[in-house]
């Protein structure tokens, strides 16, 4: 329960930063109010393109896979053997290590029933947790937050790094700060401007709302609520991620540098609980094996490494890693090298508080639904168990009906 | 046309109340052009003002197509005309993502072309409507994925702007980006897809909750055989068609796609209906009962034109009372484009795609089958910073890199907690930021402001042709031309303040700034800047 339920960020800075100069406490006892009882937190990590799930966990004992696909297939020797029926793809030592060390759960056979072909359309179904889609005017992270953060009005919340935020984290009540670099978060002028900016455009008057904004709300008032947040956790979570320091080594590119910014604001104090990064270019419809490498790798290396960062802190201690892409691909190969769209794949959830090992049932080659695996477990079975027993939430309140939860967390 | 007259003569006989018949104000004018059109330039609104309401009125609905330069699409060849006996799959597949590519270039062009009209060209009016169908009947080329059908079914939208709706939603149900979009050309007799026959009640013609699941399934079956190809022109195709009984609403009959159109279109509900979304997406708010109904009946009474609709309420004292001027938060294309004319800044149509775009609005890309939310969904953290940073750019006063600028190092941090400009961040080198470091939007935006664009004003000289001295004076001018919504007192006072410290800095007096030659631009224009990203500067 949060204890300081209209707490202004920068009052809150400054009160701080008074207080500890004062008393001279050690680093620490002020540690985060706003984060209440627990710091569970959560980054859901979307894998977009539809992750070729028969080449992440690969059933290589399996003679039904090396029929249907006589140019992608693994052998037993090029893949991270996890036991005589499965392996991880050859790319993924990191997480290979992680579930050695108990702290990778795999859910198999992940998917919903009468599964969609479309990127979009099957997108929408897995972030509203709905076969209805965007019909549903808020995501599931939105209900998440409605659910268990109804307390919380500051910004910082929900942080989705990178371009197009995830329908997931659409909010009437919790919408997410967001941005592609945390460095550009930020409204450029020099200090007199921003002076200027800030004294003609006071803060409003009003408490911040935790309703939906009805037609009521003068959106003037509106606007300048949007801009006081915006320039409040501008500057928080620049400064986290300026100030984050770390002995780990993140991958080069986007999605590393996506990562550590991820890092970098859970570890600062600015009280963010669920995060949200895309890595996309699993359309593998062509050339797969070359594709597949460079992506996984990219995978690897950049989750093993915010993992491994993780480890070291208290605050990433408590931080889940859900990964989840909109469908798998099909099980024969096409005639281009490559997979089309297909429907259940395996969900990775990771982390120190993780139970690692294998969840759910790996799909049947042999035994499918119009040529295609037939799911064997509910996406929303892992959104229920994140939702109730990560965060302490009310699951059919969020999921809209009761799935059997998983012994993930 | 008898009860239309009955119904619009008191409501019009308000009209004329300030002074003589078709004396407006100045603000009148302005609300009307930001509303009806992209915003407007002072000239303008003093010509609108010269002209009168009734006189103004016309031209904007009439505007001037037969100046409008129509874009030349230039379809590329499809694949399968391209392939040739005995080529490889490997050449076949080149072609296809040449063909892609080609078709995707072209719907950029005519993006910028579009753009374009808002920005600068003769009928401002019909380029508003053609945004609100392109909402309206939302098709997204992500989904639709041929840049042809999309330029098609824009220049649908353009034809049918001011025109009829009962002809638009006619030619629309045969649309091939939406018959695509909405999968109707995978409707047929004892397969049928529901998508279409949804929509069409839900979004197009009635809302949600005057329709029952039963009326989906009959109107589906109604659809089949609707398809559209858009480059062979077929548009029904007999045999997938269930020609059967259907009940719909109540009435029963073989229906096809003609009768569905018109048992919709003689709902009591469905003039409502658009009537609602017309009057939100005009006023910015909830319509009241009485003015919906009233409204609807003028729909109903003018079988569906929509310029009779769109004179009347232009025409509405109440459309101009102050619970709607000034009260409705700018979607991105109302702001750059609205900035860009007030200022009389000219960038390039491209730059203004990619950039409303960053804010949520870019065009062939609607979020979803319901077209943009508007109004508060507008509203991010980040997008209310970057739009302040887009204005910056447009003024020539702030870079991108300013905005994509790397951290300093952590002892840089002031000690009271804000972060400061430091050398070391002053130095950024453009040259070092990537399109990888980027990303390929504002990768292009960069190209664009650096290779396409300078802002080509000179405030300077504007305050000296009107005679404005002094900070308080020149505070006043630039909020009154550059925003829609007049800025608190307390506001204007903390921008003098930053006319005064910035006149100290060059040892000026307080009316002798504008006379400091390129050093007061500067600061004019950091000052429009700050203007251009307050609250103030969200509305119209």
């Amino acid at each position: 329960m949060n204890r300081f339920p209209h707490i202004d960020r920068r009052e809150l800075l400054r009160a701080g930063a008074a207080f500890a100069g004062w008393c001279a406490l050690p680093a620490g006892a002020l540690a985060s109010p706003i984060l209440g009882d627990d710091r569970h937190s959560l980054l859901i990590l979307q894998l977009e393109g539809g992750n070729d799930g028969l080449d992440t966990v690969i059933p290589y004992g399996d003679d039904a896979y090396h029929a249907a696909r006589p140019t992608l297939a693994r052998a037993r020797e090029d893949v991270l053997a996890l036991d005589d029926y499965r392996g991880l793809h050859p790319e993924l030592t990191r997480l290979r290590d992680e579930y050695e060390a108990g702290r990778l759960a795999i859910v198999e056979g992940v998917g919903y029933p009468d599964p969609i072909r479309s990127h979009f359309r099957s997108m929408d179904v897995w972030h509203a947790a709905d076969r209805r889609g965007r019909q549903l005017p808020e995501g599931w992270v939105g209900r998440l937050c409605a659910a268990r953060f109804a307390d919380r009005t500051d910004p910082e919340l929900v942080v989705h790094v990178g371009n197009e935020v995830p329908y997931s984290l659409h909010s009437a009540t919790h919408p997410p700060t967001s941005f592609v670099r945390s460095r550009s978060y930020r409204w450029a002028g020099d200090s007199r401007e921003v002076r200027a900016y800030e004294e003609a455009a006071p803060a409003p008057q009003a408490e911040r709302s935790t309703e939906a904004a009805g037609d009521g709300t003068d959106p003037l008032d509106l606007v300048r609520r949007a801009l006081a947040d915006g320039q409040a956790s501008s500057d928080a979570i620049r400064r986290a991620t300026a100030a984050y320091e770390t002995p780990v080594a993140y991958p080069a590119g986007p999605f590393g540098e996506a990562l550590r910014e991820v890092a970098g604001i859970a570890n600062g104090d600015v009280g963010s609980r669920i995060f949200s990064v895309t890595l996309s270019g699993f359309d593998t419809h062509t050339d797969e094996d070359q594709r597949r490498r460079s992506l996984l790798r990219v995978l690897d290396e950049g989750l093993g490494a915010f993992l491994e960062d993780q480890r070291r802190t208290a605050v990433g201690r408590e931080l889940v890693v859900m990964a989840f892409s909109e469908f798998g691909r099909r099980l024969v190969e096409n005639g281009a090298r490559g997979t089309d769209h297909g429907t259940a794949a395996p969900m990775l959830v990771a982390g120190a508080a993780v139970q690692g090992g294998l969840y759910g049932e790996h799909p049947s080659l042999t035994e499918l639904e119009d040529q295609e695996l037939r799911f064997t477990v509910d996406f929303r079975s892992v959104y229920a168990t994140l939702v109730a027993d990560w965060f302490g939430a009310d699951a059919k309140r969020v999921l809209g009906a009761e799935y059997p939860r998983l012994p993930l967390v | 046309m008898i009860a239309v007259l009955c119904l619009t003569l008191p409501l019009l006989a308000g009209a004329a109340s300030p002074g003589e018949p078709g004396a407006w104000t100045a603000r009148e004018a302005e609300h009307l052009l930001n509303r009806a059109g992209f915003g407007a330039r002072p000239a303008e609104i003093a010509y609108a003002v010269r002209r009168g309401r009734e006189a103004f009125v016309q031209e904007l609905l009439d505007g001037y197509p037969e100046d409008v330069e129509s874009f030349f699409f230039d379809p590329p060849t499809p694949p399968k005309e391209q392939y040739t006996d005995g080529m490889s799959e490997e050449r076949k597949r080149e072609i296809r993502v040449q063909f892609k590519r080609d078709d995707r270039d072209e719907l950029g062009h005519f993006a910028s072309w579009w753009i374009g009209q808002m920005l600068d060209g003769p009928y401002p009016l019909r380029e508003r409507m053609t945004l609100f169908w392109h909402g309206y009947f939302t098709s997204s080329y992500r989904e639709v994925k041929l840049g042809g059908a999309m330029i098609r079914q824009n220049e649908l939208f353009r034809a049918h702007a001011l025109g009829s709706f009962r002809e638009l939603l006619d030619e629309v149900i045969r649309d091939p980006a939406m018959v695509l979009y909405l999968d109707n050309d995978k409707n047929r007799k004892g397969n049928p897809n529901e998508n279409l026959a949804r929509e069409l009640m839900e979004l197009f013609t009635l809302g949600e909750g005057h329709y029952t699941e039963e009326d989906v399934k009959e109107a589906a079956r109604a659809l089949t055989g609707f398809t559209a190809r858009y480059d062979s022109g077929v548009t029904f195709r007999p045999g997938r068609h269930d020609n059967g009984r259907k009940v719909v609403l109540g009435v029963s009959g073989r229906l096809d796609g003609d009768d569905l159109l018109d048992i919709l279109l003689d709902q009591e509900q469905c003039p409502r209906w658009l009537a609602g979304r017309l009057l939100r997406y005009f006023e910015g708010r909830e319509p009241s009962a009485q003015r919906l109904d009233a409204y609807a009946s003028l729909l109903r009474e003018a079988d569906y034109e929509v310029r009779p609709f769109l004179e009347h309420l232009f025409s509405d004292p109440e459309f101009y009372s102050d619970e709607i001027v000034g009260r409705r938060i700018a979607s991105p294309l109302d702001y750059l484009i609205g900035s860009s004319r007030r200022l009389g800044v000219q960038p390039p149509p491209r730059l203004v795609w990619l950039a409303a775009g960053q804010l949520g609005e870019r065009l062939f890309d609607p979020p979803n089958v319901k077209g943009w939310e508007g109004g508060p969904a507008w509203i991010t953290t980040s997008s209310m910073l970057q739009r302040g940073n887009l204005a910056g750019m447009l003024l020539g006063v702030v870079r991108l890199e300013d905005v994509v600028r790397p951290e300093p190092p952590v002892e840089d941090a002031d000690p009271d907690g804000e972060m400061s400009m430091t050398a070391a961040e002053a130095d950024t080198d453009p040259a070092r930021m990537k399109k990888k470091d980027l990303g390929a939007d504002m990768f292009d935006m960069r190209r664009m402001l650096s290779e396409f664009y300078w802002p080509g004003i000179h405030l300077t000289a504007r305050l000296q042709r009107a005679d404005v001295r002094g900070d308080a004076a020149i505070v006043d001018f630039l909020c009154d031309e550059l925003l829609a919504v007049e800025v608190s007192d307390a506001g204007r006072a903390a921008l003098a303040e930053f006319l005064v410290a910035e006149r100290a800095d060059l040892g000026l007096d307080d009316d002798e700034l504008l006379g400091a030659g390129p050093e007061a631009e500067h600061v004019l224009r950091r000052l429009a800047h700050v203007i251009l990203s307050l609250p103030e500067a969200q509305l119209l």
